[in-house]
Formats: C-alpha cells, sequence, structure tokens
C-alpha cells in the first residue's frame, strides 16, 4: 500500500485510480480546512502544497501523492501562525472564509518564493495578483489580500501577534472554522438527488425498487410534489443515501421513471409568445418560487405573464401622454432605450448543504443557511414537528447571498432521508447543481423613457420590466424606480416572464442593481442632452438627504473634477468616468432579541442570527465590548443555534440594524444587575471599571428585544414608504404582517463613481478605480463594513462585465454550471477601491447602525456602463459589457 | 488540462489528470483510466542546434518557468504561462495539453448527448454557441482547448509518439472535419515528446489571448505570433490562432501579406483584416474575427517596435 506524508504524518492512500486528493484529505484524514468549490481547478479553494508546490487537491489523483509530502492549511502555522495568515487576519483578507484557506497556502507558497528571491521588498498588486490568479472568493475580499499579502511579504507580521477585527478570523485562517459540509457524524450516510433531465414533464411514477436493491444503499425517498409535475431541468425528483456518495451516485442512476413529456418554454422572449405553453396552471400558481425578500402581492396573471404589478406607480396615464406627446414632438430631451441585464448567479463557494441527524424525536440539522431561527421554524411546520424538537445549526456559512433564505431541497432531502434511513445524512450539492437550481437574480427586460421639462425637472417616467423569473414569480424592479428622484408622473410596470427554467431567488438587493442599470443610465443620458454635470443633476433631482451629502462629497473627488477625457478619444485605449446612485430599504426585524449574560467572569453574547460572512459575529462582540470598555475578542458571541434567542435572518441587510439596539438594551440591563450584585464598587479613576466588575461578578443574564425606533427629527428622514404615499404604507404593512419585515425611517444610500478603461481592439473593460460612498449611518465594525463595501464593488463588477448564466433555449439546460463558464471576478480584475462612509442619518436607531450589504452593489454597473459611455461614445445597454458587446457597439457607432 | 493521448480497449488514458478528473467527476468519462507512467519523459533536451526536444510530460509550469526555453522559444513559454491557473501548471503536462478534450459545456455536461460522446450531431450548432468556432471547419462547433497545440503550430513543431515520428500538429490534431474526436492519434498511441525546430536568427514571438477577465479563462480568441524583422521589412513571419477553430489555424494569408513588407501600421492593419480569410462564423461567434484582427495588430505591432 502506497502512502504520503501529510502535515508531518505518514497517511495511507487508497488503491481506487478514481480516488482524489481532496477526497482522501477531507472525508479520509477528516482534514476539512481544504475545501471542495469547483472541482476543476479554477477556484483555487482545494489548493495543497504537493512537496512544497501548490496544486489543485480536485484534480489530482490521490496515487499521484504517493511517497510524496503533501501539507494543508492545517500544516501551515501549526505551531506558530505563518505571516501570511496573521497578515490575513490583520488586513481582514477574508469574509465567509470559505476560500480562505487556498488563498491561505498559494499565498504562502509566495511569500516563501518572494522571500528568497526579494526579501523583504514589497510585492507589487500585479505580481499579486498573478500570483493568487487561481483563486476566487465570491466574496470579494481581494482588497485586503492584496494588502495582506503585500505587508507579510514586506516583513510586517514576523514575529508580531495580532488581534483580528473580525472576531472568528483565526478560525478561518487555519481551516479550522466548520462549515456545514465539514459535519461529519458517526455512521453519517451520503445523500444525493435524482434531478429531471428534462424541462416540463408529468412523472407518473417512480421505481425506488432498483436503487434499494444496491448494496450499501440505506434509504431511498421520492421528492416530487403532489402533481407529479417537473417544471424545469433540475427538478428535484428522489433522493437516495448510501454508504458513500459512488454508491449513492450509482443508485440514482438506476431509479426508473415512467414519465409523459409536456410541451416546454424556456427564456424571456419564447415564454412571451402567445402560443408559449403554460408553465403553471391556474391550480399549480402556489407553487412558483418567490425571488423577493419579502412576500408579494396580488397580480393579473395569464399565461405566462405575472403583471403588470404596478402599485408603485402614479399618475400612470400622465406620465405614458406625456411621454408620449414628447415622442410625437420628437423632444430632444426625451430619452427612451430597452436595456437587458444578464442572470446572474449567487456562486456561493460552500454549496447548499445540510446534515440532519434524528436522536429519538429530537432532530438536529446542520444547514448552510442564512436564516436559523426561521429555518427552524419552517422546518418544525412542514414535517409537522413541536418548535422545541427541531434545531438548526449553521457554524460558520460559506456564502448565501440571498440564495439561502428559505428550506431548501438539500435540507428538505437530508431530513428526509435521514428520518427513512435513521442514520444522520449528509446532502452536499455538487457545482453544476449549485450553478444550476439554486436560485439566480433573473435576467430583465427593461424598457425607460425619461422626459426632463424644458426647466430643467424630472417631469415624466415611464419603466416597464420583464423578468427571466423561470418557475418563480414577484419581482420588482420598475416599483424600486418611485422611490428615488421624484416626479411629476412615473408609470412603473413590473411583470414576472415565468417559462421552464429552474426558479429565481433574492440576490443581494433583489431587483435593484438591474433597476439601477436602466435608471442611472437613462438620468445620465438625460444630463448628457441637458449639457447638465450628471452628478449635479441627480443632486437637483433627488431629494434624499444621504445620497445629498454624498453628491456633494463626490463633487470633490479629484477624478471627478478633473476628467476630461470624454468620446473624443480616438486611441486604441479610452479612459471614461460615470457615476450612479443607489438605495436600498433599511429594514429590520421585529422580535429580534439577544440575551448578554455573565459566565464566570466572561461577557457572553446569544442570539440565533448567523454570520455567512458579512461580520454580525464581530458587530455584537464590537457593540458589548465597546458598552464595558473591554476588547472585542473578550466577548463571547453565541450564534448560528435556533436555539438561542430568536435573531434575525441574513437578508435584506436586516443583521446589524435588528442586533444592535436588543444588545445595548441588554447590556444596560445586564450593568444595572452587576452594580447592583457588586460587593465592592472599583475605585475611583479605575482604568477599567468594568473589566473589575465583571471578573467579580456572579453569573447573571439580561435579556434585549429589538424596540421601535425613535421618530426620526433630521430633516428629509422619513420612510420612503410615506413618500410613495398610500400604496407605501399598505406595502409597508404587508411587510411587516407577511414577511416579519419592518421597513424604517431613512434610505441606506450610495454614490460610486468609477474611472474605466476601454481596450477597443480587444474589447477589454479594465476598471481602474472606484470611488464607493455609502450612508448608512454609524460603521460598528469599520474594517468588516470596508470588507462589505469593497466586496459589493467587486460583485457589482462581476455582475457589469462577466456574469452571464447561459442556457440551451431548447432543451432548458443550464450550460454555464462550472466555474469556467460562469466568470465570477478574480482577484487581478479588482480596482483600486475608496470608500467613503457617512456615517449620518440614522440618529433615530438605537446604535445609529443599518445595514450595507445590499445597498453597496447597487450602483456599480450602471455608474461602470457610464464610465464607459464617457469613455467610447456608446451607450451599452446590456449585461455583461463583454469583450463582445464593446467590439459591436463599436462596429455599430463606425458603420453609423 | 491534462489527459494524455486517446482511448484504447483497456481504458482512457491519464497523464496529470487535470482534465480527465473533472469528466471522471461528472460522470463524462465513465469506464476504465490507464496511467500513463513513463518516468524520463518529463524533461527538456537541447541539441546540438540549439533546438529542444521537450517530453511529454514536462509539466505547463515547467516550461513556463525554463530559461532556455523563454529564450530560444519565447511563444512557446507565454503561451504556457498565460493558460489555466497555477495550480493546474504546477500539474498538467504538455502531451496532456495536447490532447485534452473539448472544453464545449454541451460536451461536458453529463445529460446532455453530442458528438464527442458518441452521438448523432451537435446540439451547440443550433443552440448557444457563444463560445463556439468562427471557422466553421467540421460538424463540431467547439473550439480547439489546447493553447500549447497553437503555440506549437505557430513554431511549426513536430510530435513523437509511441508509434511515430515527426507528426505535424497538423497530423496530430486533423483537419477538424471529424466532430467525434479531439485530435487524429491512433487507439492506444501516446504522445512521447514534442521537438522544436532551431529558433532563426533574430527572432521574436508573443502570445495573447483575448478574455473577459485578467486572468484565468479559456480564451475566446488566442494568438501566437513569431517574426523576424531585418532590413526594414518582415523577413519570416508564423501566426498561429486558438479559439476559433476545430483546430489551431496558421494565418497563412496574414503571414503572406506581412512578409517583405516594412513593418507600418498600415502593413499590419491590413494584414490583421485578412486574418479572417477563410472564416465562417457562425450566428453568435462573429465578434471572434474582430478580436482575431485585434490580437493581430497588437502582437504584430508589439513585434515590429
Amino acid at each position: 500500500m502506497s502512502t504520503m506524508t501529510i502535515n508531518g504524518k505518514s497517511a495511507a492512500l487508497p488503491e481506487d485510480r478514481d480516488a482524489l486528493l481532496v477526497d482522501v484529505i477531507r472525508d479520509g484524514l477528516d482534514l476539512t480546512g481544504t475545501k471542495l468549490v469547483c472541482g476543476s481547478g479554477v477556484c483555487g479553494a482545494c489548493t495543497v502544497l504537493l512537496d512544497g508546490v501548490p496544486v489543485a487537491s480536485c484534480l489530482l489523483p490521490a496515487q499521484a501523492a504517493a511517497g510524496k509530502s503533501v501539507t494543508t492549511v492545517e500544516g501551515i502555522g501549526e505551531a506558530n501562525l505563518h505571516p501570511v495568515q496573521k497578515a490575513f487576519m490583520a488586513h481582514d483578507a477574508l469574509q465567509c472564509g470559505f476560500c480562505t484557506p487556498g488563498f491561505i497556502v498559494e499565498a504562502t507558497a509566495f511569500f516563501e518564493r518572494w522571500r528568497a528571491a526579494n526579501g523583504i521588498a514589497v510585492p507589487s498588486r500585479e505580481e499579486i495578483g498573478a500570483a493568487l490568479s487561481g483563486h476566487l472568493c465570491r466574496c470579494g475580499a481581494y482588497e485586503g489580500i492584496f494588502n495582506a499579502v503585500a505587508a507579510a511579504c514586506a516583513g510586517q507580521f514576523d514575529g508580531r501577534d495580532v488581534q483580528p477585527p473580525r472576531v472568528e478570523a483565526g478560525a478561518k485562517v487555519t481551516g479550522a472554522a466548520k462549515y456545514t459540509v465539514d459535519i461529519r457524524h458517526d455512521g453519517q450516510l451520503e445523500g444525493v438527488i435524482l434531478r429531471s433531465n428534462v424541462a416540463h414533464a408529468e412523472i407518473t411514477n417512480v421505481d425506488l425498487a432498483p436503487a434499494r436493491a444496491i448494496p450499501g444503499v440505506i434509504a431511498a425517498v421520492s421528492l416530487l410534489g403532489d402533481d407529479g409535475v417537473v417544471r424545469f431541468v433540475g427538478a428535484p425528483v428522489a433522493a437516495v443515501a448510501a454508504r458513500d456518495r459512488k454508491t449513492a451516485l450509482a443508485a440514482i442512476a438506476s431509479i426508473r421513471l415512467t414519465s409523459q413529456p409536456m410541451p416546454a418554454v424556456v427564456g424571456l422572449d419564447d415564454a412571451r409568445k402567445p402560443d408559449a405553453p403554460v408553465v403553471f396552471d391556474k391550480s399549480s400558481r402556489k407553487k412558483a418560487g418567490n425571488v423577493s425578500e419579502g412576500a408579494g402581492g396580488p397580480a393579473p396573471w395569464k399565461g405566462n405573464l405575472r403583471g403588470p404589478s404596478a402599485a408603485f406607480s402614479q399618475k400612470a396615464k400622465k406620465a405614458r401622454s406625456w411621454i408620449g406627446s414628447a415622442r410625437d414632438a420628437q423632444d430632444p430631451l426625451l430619452f427612451e432605450a430597452t436595456f437587458r441585464t444578464a442572470t446572474q448567479q449567487h456562486t456561493c463557494l460552500e454549496p447548499h448543504a445540510a446534515v440532519a441527524r434524528f436522536e429519538g424525536d429530537r432532530l438536529t440539522v446542520h444547514v448552510s443557511t442564512q436564516a436559523v431561527f426561521h429555518l427552524a421554524e419552517l422546518i418544525a411546520k412542514r414535517f409537522a414537528m413541536a418548535h422545541d424538537k427541531v434545531r438548526v445549526i449553521a457554524d460558520h456559512v460559506g456564502g448565501g447571498f440571498g440564495s439561502k433564505a428559505s428550506l431548501g431541497t438539500e435540507t428538505i432531502a437530508a431530513i428526509e432521508l435521514a428520518r427513512a434511513a435513521k442514520a444522520p445524512v449528509r446532502v452536499v450539492f455538487d457545482r453544476h447543481e449549485e450553478l444550476s437550481v439554486t436560485g439566480y437574480r433573473p435576467a430583465a427586460e427593461m424598457q425607460i423613457a425619461l422626459l426632463p421639462s424644458p426647466e430643467g425637472a424630472l417631469k415624466a417616467l415611464t419603466f416597464n420590466a420583464y423578468a427571466d423569473t423561470g418557475a418563480a414569480t414577484n419581482s420588482t424592479l420598475a416599483g424600486l424606480a418611485r422611490l428615488i428622484y421624484p416626479a411629476e408622473a412615473k408609470e412603473l410596470s413590473d411583470f414576472d416572464v415565468i417559462s421552464n427554467l429552474p426558479p429565481g431567488a433574492p440576490f443581494r438587493g433583489p431587483g435593484g442593481p438591474p433597476m439601477a442599470f436602466a435608471l442611472e443610465q437613462a438620468v445620465d443620458e438625460a444630463a448628457l442632452r441637458m449639457k447638465v454635470d450628471p452628478i449635479s443633476l441627480r443632486k437637483r433631482w433627488d431629494t434624499n438627504p444621504n445620497r445629498r451629502r454624498l453628491y456633494d462629497w463626490a463633487l470633490g473627488l479629484d477624478v471627478w473634477r478633473n476628467r476630461k477625457n470624454g468620446p473624443a478619444q480616438t486611441g486604441r485605449y479610452r479612459r471614461g468616468v460615470g457615476v450612479a446612485s443607489g438605495y436600498w430599504l433599511y429594514i429590520w426585524q421585529p422580535g429580534s432579541s439577544i440575551e448578554v449574560a455573565v459566565k464566570g467572569g466572561r461577557l457572553v453574547a446569544s442570539t440565533s442570527t448567523q454570520d455567512i460572512g458579512q461580520g454580525s459575529r464581530t458587530v455584537i462582540a464590537n457593540t458589548v465590548a465597546d458598552a464595558f470598555g473591554i476588547e472585542p475578542h473578550e466577548v463571547e458571541v453565541r450564534i448560528g443555534d435556533s436555539r438561542l434567542p430568536e435573531g434575525p435572518g441574513a437578508g435584506g441587510s436586516r443583521v446589524t440594524a435588528s442586533v444592535i439596539p436588543p444588545t445595548l438594551i441588554a447590556v444596560q440591563k445586564l450593568k444595572a444587575a452587576i452594580e447592583r450584585s457588586a460587593k465592592r464598587m472599583p475605585a475611583p479613576g479605575s482604568n477599567a471599571p468594568w473589566r473589575e466588575l465583571l471578573a467579580a461578578s456572579p453569573d447573571l443574564s439580561a435579556n434585549g428585544v429589538r424596540p421601535e425606533d425613535s421618530k426620526p427629527t433630521a430633516p428629509g428622514v422619513r420612510s420612503p414608504l410615506r413618500d410613495a404615499g398610500f400604496i407605501g404604507i399598505i406595502f409597508g404593512w404587508m411587510m411587516r404582517r407577511f414577511s416579519n419585515l419592518a421597513i424604517g425611517a431613512g434610505v441606506p444610500s450610495s454614490v460610486q463613481v468609477v474611472e474605466v478603461e476601454v481596450d477597443t481592439w480587444l474589447g477589454h473593460v479594465r476598471v481602474l478605480g472606484v470611488h464607493t460612498g455609502i450612508a448608512v449611518g454609524r460603521i460598528a465594525a469599520p474594517a468588516l463594513a470596508r470588507s462589505q463595501a469593497t466586496g459589493s464593488v467587486i460583485q457589482g463588477i462581476g455582475y457589469a462585465l462577466y456574469e452571464a448564466r447561459e442556457t440551451d433555449a431548447k432543451s432548458g439546460h443550464v450550460l454555464t454550471s462550472n466555474m469556467e463558464d460562469y466568470r465570477i471576478p478574480g482577484i487581478a480584475d479588482t480596482p483600486e477601491i475608496d470608500v467613503h462612509f457617512d456615517e449620518a442619518g440614522f440618529d433615530h436607531v438605537m446604535g445609529g447602525s443599518v445595514g450595507i450589504g445590499e445597498v453597496a452593489t447597487v450602483p456599480t454597473s450602471p455608474a461602470i456602463a457610464n464610465a464607459i459611455r464617457d469613455a467610447i461614445g456608446v451607450r451599452l445597454t446590456e449585461t455583461p459589457i463583454t469583450p463582445a458587446r464593446i467590439v459591436a457597439a463599436l462596429n455599430a457607432r463606425s458603420a453609423a | 488540462m491534462s489527459e494524455a493521448a486517446t482511448m484504447t480497449a483497456a481504458g482512457e488514458f491519464r497523464a496529470a489528470g487535470t482534465d480527465l478528473s473533472e469528466r471522471r467527476r461528472t460522470g463524462v468519462s465513465k469506464g476504465p483510466v490507464v496511467d500513463l507512467v513513463l518516468p524520463g519523459d518529463d524533461g527538456i533536451v537541447w541539441g546540438a542546434d540549439g533546438a529542444a526536444t521537450i517530453g511529454a510530460f514536462a509539466t505547463i509550469a515547467t516550461i513556463a518557468a525554463d530559461t532556455r526555453i523563454k529564450d530560444a522559444y519565447p511563444g512557446v513559454a507565454a503561451t504556457a504561462l498565460g493558460l489555466a491557473t497555477p495550480q493546474i501548471r504546477h500539474l498538467a503536462t504538455l502531451g496532456g495539453n495536447l490532447a485534452q478534450r473539448s472544453r464545449c459545456w454541451y460536451y461536458r455536461n453529463p445529460h446532455i448527448a453530442c458528438l464527442k460522446k458518441g452521438g448523432s450531431d451537435c446540439p451547440a450548432r443550433a443552440g448557444n454557441h457563444l463560445y463556439g468556432v468562427a471557422f466553421d471547419l467540421g460538424p463540431c462547433v467547439a473550439p480547439h482547448p489546447s493553447s500549447m497545440a497553437a503555440a506549437l503550430l505557430a513554431y511549426e513543431a513536430t510530435v513523437s509518439t509511441d508509434r511515430r515520428k515527426a507528426l505535424s500538429i497538423a497530423e496530430l490534431l486533423g483537419n477538424g472535419s471529424d466532430g467525434r474526436a479531439d485530435h487524429a492519434l491512433q487507439a492506444g498511441e501516446t504522445i512521447r515528446s514534442i521537438v522544436l525546430p532551431t529558433p532563426l536568427q533574430g527572432e521574436r514571438a508573443l502570445y495573447k489571448r483575448a478574455i473577459s477577465r485578467s486572468y484565468a479563462e479559456w480564451p475566446l480568441v488566442e494568438i501566437c505570433a513569431r517574426a523576424v524583422i531585418a532590413d526594414g521589412a518582415f523577413r519570416f513571419v508564423r501566426i498561429a490562432a486558438g479559439g476559433i477553430a476545430p483546430v489551431p489555424l496558421r494565418l497563412q494569408a496574414a503571414e503572406a501579406a506581412l512578409e517583405g513588407r516594412p513593418p507600418t501600421e498600415a502593413t499590419i492593419a491590413n494584414a490583421a483584416k485578412l486574418a479572417a480569410t477563410g472564416a465562417k462564423p457562425l450566428p453568435m461567434t462573429g465578434y471572434k474575427l474582430d478580436l482575431l484582427d485585434g490580437l493581430v495588430r497588437d502582437l504584430l505591432g508589439a513585434l515590429a517596435k
């Protein structure tokens, strides 16, 4: 039997020629710091050192390691943290942490090479970018990674201890952080899902007997809905649990289906044709998914077209008629265009995963989820269990971005299988599943007409949006245009175009980025036609006080004041500067509560929220530490467990604003209790009075529940829904009643200024620099908020330039179901990003802070498109703005 | 990227496995695997004439980093450095890179039939061929995935197998008319080494791929260009392009338009236009000809400087 040396110890290698090193490391040796993500060598999460050289362990046959030395992330800095690990911690070069072990392994190899050749010289951004070009981070922690690697190489972390701004950073840089995919119980089985290979069919019989007959198969269950209809390729049909994945895969291949094919229709264009087959008949409409963060309102629904949802319109007829007249009169100020945005996949690096285990009548499920508490409620309801019998755990979550906020197939299948098998079952989606059936931001076609008045005011706007929602509904894009740039009249109509594609899902500011891509380009065009500075025009039209402060900041930026490029350039490389605005709603979750306790002299804060990389552990630790005058790492934060006091889901940018106020209340109560029980008060003038009191305190605890906000007093600060009149109030009431979400006063805002360079020969767009101004109140965890801000910009760059789901229009297969064809930004695509926080505007919220995650990505894609317009004189109306589209746009201009 | 050679009755060959492992995981490749363990075939040997012979199992990273290769065959070294990711280049072999299977998203999907998987037609032709060929030379519309093959074509390198010597790249890969295969090796035949010619006096070479991001992306179009410029004129030009056809192509019309002419912007622009000679783009791939034009201008312009 052959062996390898791994982290200094000898380990046997399996004889199976198909065994891959990553599986031996993770499953055989339980070294779970090494992650399996793309399975094709492009993301780097599985990188290990083979005789000192970084290699992709997801592609390496295990036998190839025979006689060699393998080092995983666990073996790096085993005795003492490596300078690269400390630098990653200090520079917050991580968010969800799932890609971090791979980056650490590659970066330490680069560090050693660099030191050997260059000593403590500082490597350039280009050198770091090239060295780490085989690694992808979906949170977009690249800014911190650049800084960390440069600082480590420069010797700044040699022999120095660090206290990271992110409280769990140490666990993430060493590979110790356990994600759902890393959970392994004794006797755990592997679950695999059989999925539909056709886009539309009625399955009349699922014969599980052949699967059950295969040795090693312990359970097989049907996952079909009651009507037996599958409506997209990849729809779940059945699931099997077996002793290993290979056996489970063989078992699902043996399942026999009897089915009746049904006519299918795929995509935005075909599904709108009058003779298109209908995806949901009246009786099955409730089976459609939901692409928004809240429940939807009623809307007309005919065939595959659901809409118009036009409640946010205002004098719609007037808007239409004014724009019609302007069109007839050939008003040069009228701008009309159709914009198209592509489908964006969440691309969480940790796939959707669940591990279910029954102990008697109690169920514990580890789930990669954004909502431990809510999910436990959903599970209890679906499986008719008492709430206190269901426990959901998510210690660390490798990204979510909106796709992990509900009860998903991975969880249902794991529970069903665990129940049937009477054994723990793990279900982990493969990359093909992750990039096809776990939801997405729907593509959209947006017809927009914007009419300024002769006096330079915004007179009328019409905006019709058709969203490519697949087997789902409830998109809101056009409606979001109501809450920015007040006009005399607006017609805003949203349509869902349903087809035989997987259902869309909420994705970071659902509807926001596509709406902004259309609206912010229309405003930019208006400024060009009116010959007004685009920022000044926004300041004229936009009444929101948060954004008005950001416009002043943007007007003062050198890159804006000195811009002179313009479309008169003729060379190969052309530069341009663009601006765009964005907003998101300030959302908090009523009922959010937290317990803050002293246990053995140590502060412990507990709430059933979760950290998917946004940094809520740290926000809570900082808030408690700040109140007691101690260090954040001295506070233990317990989250990621539904048994803790009810906490908020991580969606709608709601966590910060939901947890800080109850934390402050609990802290206040706890302080009073500590003082009451104190035998001796600290000496006057003590540096750390609370530290002394805490050390002497008996175990005590206090609870805080999220209170209502106080009434805002600052001018112009009110609920944006109030600006939308009666329908806004109804909408707010519905969100609270049916989705347990409160929409507060004040509007989280972002204004971004972007500089690009366009290579007119190769169609390549390089984003040179981004200035992102963000108003989300007081910043509770500055380094982490900065990571969120830069990561949001990087996701926005992906949305603008690279990312598109492609499908086969005939069969309904998703073709971009791998990370080579679905292209997320890499480190070398990251521009210099300047983050400006304007911390005013939310004084009516206890603590003064609201969430940042969504608003920060809304303006990026239109700002890039506006910069491209500035550079080449052509407006790109379709995302992603690929080389193909750039050369086509330039050809059209030279042909014209 | 590096499954070497081809299938035998005994199974599918595997070198480093960077292509094959992915296809095994997804189920596109089933059946037995035959590991190619041929010690001694991983080095670079230099002849007295200054020509290199590269063993089939030399890794892409080895080729990219070899100072003598960088000096004598800069186009080969630059291509090696420009493909895949560092953690793949450290494993993938040159032989495997030449014999890897198509990267077409239909071929790689285990649930879709296609010519390369024994099916009767190419679903990409009538379907989504965004990254397909712009020179439609055969029934399959996927471009050949090997960047190294394009570079070696520019160098007029030859390939030795365990059975045959001095195969041209065209003989190794065929002319693109057979949509079922990615190369023209016989069943059970394996690549052993790649023989490069003696570098010409004063030749220079460059490689570049057009992609949307900065790194780690399959080329939309790529070219490797060599030139000797002397006495105020292009004396020798070889341009090979990948990403545009079922096999890498020499851009002979562009080469002819350059050889003997002064290295001016006008000459190069004219040659760049001629790069598309013989092209037959598909409905979704016309943009590749613009990128091809841009790449020829870019690289020949840089060589002329």
